[in-house]
């Protein structure tokens, strides 16, 4: 029991989490003030956005789903941020690899769904590894700034995808839409978006944490990230593996959108594939500080409150009032870390205070 | 004489650190006082307490007889305390009179900046203090000598009779350092001013002082009159045992050419020309020292040579083998490894821990990894204990942030990974700057010990006295090009010092 205790303190940040905790309350008391000038009652409108989630197994199905495809786009920023590169592309990675993958489905009519499944996945992720290899080579080759460059090309990923989704690769007679019902992942809990394709992200997450974590490839990406110049200067071949960091990134993004197509929507759809689906990982990734498994763990909380704003939505609560509800409380949890340093520095000055008057009072017991 | 300035029973604390505990002190006036002690010995934050930066914990200060009670430099500045800090405050695109009178600037019609007024508000000063330099002259353009002497006027300007120098002569040349001298003599003996320096070089102390103050660990070990004291004991009151300066043998002889430069032209960071056609060889067993003033082409020469900046053209070969052009992963494949000039932007990974610092490099080695990628932490830090223990680190172990240690156990980190790749060259920048005199000792029998068992080695160092302590050979650069070549038992400082500024034989040719 007592080892337990101790992994657990050696291993688990409690201070962090206990500023998690407090941020989310403090914009919770924010929202009330808000939620209570609108006219509503925050404790019901409370009641629903935790209850609500879980009240069903749909619900709780489609919850899953959305905190699937937060983590893995906020493990692919992190994968980025690791080596110092930002990539705010994903939505645009994400959405192509959705788009081909849905297109080679498409062509592989009566195959079978092992064959073609993985053909899907493939498809994804080399479209979203190249689309990211891009921005990724201009980054470190000519020191084109990727912010700029990966914020571009989002525009062209989903004008791209809007074109091929309603005119060529059509294959339903809605306005837009290549369908892939044919092949999709099993379902896993009825009624739900929640399918197979979680077995998926599970893997590629623990798959993430480890390379990030616990080998030299995830070590040399942290030296590459802390400080660049060090790195190059210690003879690590930093230009590769910055590229290569931002086309697995890219891979990840791709994969994500393969996953929303053949789990979720069953379709190629662009507004329904990703809703700035990946921007909201990388806020997750943001408040997690780029670290892996606390960008889990806000992907679900994240989850559980988009869950809930649908449940408070029941009760009367308009979704422009979720959305200010939503802003605070990422507010409140960016917010989160320069408290802590605050609150940390205060706790210093006062052990140093305590440890100067122990002093004098030691002095004054010598004399 | 009288007491100008009284410490009694000073103790300043920091989060976790008594930096002075307990000091009193009392400096007379018109004395020149010397502070010294290792690096975190307390000396910067008492003469900021001094200074208004710092407010003490505990104890009083007297200036002048009067109790302080406002701690801030504005107020010290009104007592008449002026400081000159190691990294000057001067605003570079400014000229000479315009950052002396800065913050306390002639007025125009009550609004308007006067210039003329300023111009000749200096030339008064220069005039009074005999600190010959051109107030319109811009800031940038004038030597690091000159800038400090601004730094000076700036105190004076605002009426400062009490002078406080941070190390003042870790910029100068032997001969800007003599001429610094002779202006704080001169100030001290016709305007009766007081001035306290604080130094890491002991001859220096010699030199100028009147009194002397030891500090070591946050206390006052002594206060010795400068004529009563020797340089050995001076380091032993600052270390707490015995220095063994003079104890670096030299053995054996040189070998074969390892490092081999031809020809060289390298660019700095705006484009210019930094080396114009240096030419040199270092071999085996031997020190060659680089004797340079910051800023002639010594940073760019290394790093050319090292991978981390291109030459535009000539060779550089290590070990034989041709390393112009390769990365630095490359050339250290070759047999080199490289202490940088700047151990914080390049020599290490600040957030992460000293084991993990420790390990750069070797990451890939076998016994670190399983399967081939799995990094076996348990081996990792095995490892780095050992280097942590063999190279003396101190801190609060191998799970330290880097960032967080004092710049001297930093530079034991950088050294010891560098020195434990056991190759045949060494490049080493700058191995001691902003460190004790102990780990200095400790750094100095470290070189000699690569010396001797037949390492290559290219020094360069902004301490004169280091460059000739552990060269074999010394060169001079004077804005890129090499103005002499001399055996370092061959010449004095003295003259090294005039080839560095461009003025020696060699630089006629």
């Amino acid at each position: 029991m007592k080892n337990v205790l101790a992994w657990i303190r050696r291993h688990v940040n409690l201070g962090y989490i206990a500023a998690v905790a407090v941020s989310i309350a403090a914009a919770l008391l924010i929202d009330a003030v808000i939620l209570l000038a609108a006219g509503h009652n925050p404790v019901a409108a409370y009641r629903e956005l935790i209850v609500y989630p879980f009240s069903t197994a749909a619900h709780f199905g489609n919850m899953l789903e959305y905190a699937m495809v937060l983590c893995l786009c906020g493990l692919a920023c992190v994968v980025g941020s690791r080596v110092g590169i930002f990539n705010v592309g994903g939505e645009g990675q994400l959405l192509l690899g959705g788009l081909v993958a849905a297109f080679v489905g498409s062509r592989m009519s009566g195959m079978s769904l092992w064959i073609v499944i993985p053909c899907a996945a493939l498809a994804a992720m080399a479209t979203g590894g190249l689309y990211a290899f891009i921005p990724g080579v201009l980054k470190v080759k000519l020191k084109v700034n990727e912010v700029i460059t990966t914020i571009m090309l989002n525009s062209v990923a989903a004008f791209v995808c809007s074109f091929f989704a309603t005119s060529v690769w059509k294959n339903t007679r809605f306005n837009e839409g290549i369908d892939v019902s044919e092949f999709r992942f099993a379902t896993l809990i009825p009624g739900s978006k929640l399918s197979t394709a979680i077995i998926g992200s599970a893997l590629i997450t623990f798959f993430v944490w480890y390379i990030l974590q616990k080998t030299s490839k995830g070590y040399e990406m942290r030296l590459i990230g802390d400080n660049p110049r060090f790195a190059r200067f210690a003879g690590l071949k930093t230009d590769r593996i910055v590229i290569a960091a931002m086309v697995v990134s890219g891979m990840m993004c791709g994969l994500c959108g393969m996953f929303r197509v053949y789990g979720a929507e069953k379709a190629f759809i662009s507004t329904r594939v990703s809703n700035e689906y990946y921007f909201e990982g990388l806020m997750v990734a943001m408040i997690a500080q780029y670290q892996p498994i606390p960008t889990i763990v806000i992907s679900i909380i994240f989850a559980i409150l988009k869950s809930g704003a649908m449940g408070m939505q029941s009760v009367g609560v308009t979704i422009q009032i979720y959305w200010v509800m939503q802003a605070t409380v990422i507010f409140c949890m960016a917010a989160q870390s320069g408290v802590m340093t605050a609150i940390r520095k205060a706790g210093e000055r006062r052990a140093a205070q305590r440890d100067v008057a122990a002093r004098k009072e030691g002095g004054a017991a010598h004399e | 004489m009288t007491d100008e300035i009284r410490f009694e029973h000073i103790s300043m604390e920091f989060p976790g650190v008594l930096a002075n505990d307990d000091i009193s002190l009392s400096i007379r006036n018109g004395e020149v006082f010397a502070l010294v002690g290792e690096n975190g010995a307390g000396k910067s934050t008492l003469m900021n307490i001094l200074y208004g930066i710092n407010t003490p914990t505990a104890g009083s200060l007297y200036v002048r007889g009067e109790k302080v009670t406002e701690f801030s430099p504005k107020a010290a500045i009104d007592r008449g305390i002026g400081m000159v800090h190691q990294h000057f405050m001067l605003v570079p695109s400014f000229t000479v009179a315009q950052n002396i009178v800065l913050g306390r600037e002639p007025k125009a019609a009550n609004v308007l900046f006067d210039n003329k007024k300023a111009e000749q508000l200096t030339r008064e000063l220069v005039a009074e203090y005999g600190l010959e330099v051109d107030p319109s002259a811009e800031v940038r353009d004038i030597s690091v000598g000159l800038q400090q002497r601004v730094e000076i006027l700036k105190t004076l300007y605002r009426g400062a009779d009490i002078l406080i120098l941070d190390e003042p002569t870790a910029v100068l040349t032997p001969q800007e350092t003599d001429e610094l001298f002779e202006v704080i003599r001169r100030i001290v003996r016709e305007k009766q001013m007081t001035v306290i320096i604080i130094t890491h070089k002991l001859y220096e102390v010699m030199a100028i002082s009147d009194r002397v103050g030891v500090m070591r660990q946050g206390r006052l070990i002594g206060v010795k009159n400068t004529c009563d004291v020797t340089e050995r004991e001076l380091a032993s009151m600052m270390v707490g045992r015995p220095v063994l300066f003079d104890q670096l043998e030299k053995t054996g002889e040189p070998g074969d050419v390892a490092i081999e430069v031809d020809d060289l032209y390298v660019s700095d960071n705006r484009g210019l020309p930094a080396v114009r056609g240096v030419s040199l060889s270092v071999k085996q067993g031997e020190v060659l020292g680089i004797a340079a003033i910051e800023g002639n082409g010594q940073s760019e020469l290394l790093e050319a040579i090292t991978g981390m900046r291109k030459a535009n053209r000539g060779t550089v070969k290590i070990c034989g083998r041709d390393a112009t052009g390769k990365t630095p992963g490359e050339i250290r494949a070759m047999g080199l490894s490289h202490v940088p000039e700047d151990r914080l932007s390049t020599g290490v990974d600040r957030a992460a821990s000293v084991a993990d610092n420790l390990l750069t490099g070797r990451h890939k080695e076998k016994r670190f990894n399983l399967f081939g990628f799995h990094q076996r932490r348990s081996s990792v830090e095995r490892y780095a204990e050992e280097l942590y223990e063999k190279f003396d680190i101190r801190g609060a172990g191998i799970r330290t942030e880097v960032g967080s240690m004092s710049g001297g156990n930093m530079q034991k980190v950088v050294v010891a990974r560098e020195f434990s790749f056991d190759t045949p060259v060494l490049i080493i920048s700058q191995p001691t700057r902003g460190v004790d005199v102990g780990a200095m000792e400790f750094f100095h029998t470290r070189i000699i010990e690569k010396r001797n068992a037949g390492a290559a080695i290219l020094l360069s160092s902004a301490d004169l006295d280091e460059v000739f302590r552990l060269s074999d050979r010394i060169i001079t650069l004077y804005e890129g090009r090499i103005t002499g070549e001399f055996r370092a038992d061959a010449i004095t400082k003295e003259q090294i010092g005039l080839y560095m500024t461009g003025t020696g034989e060699g630089a006629k040719a």
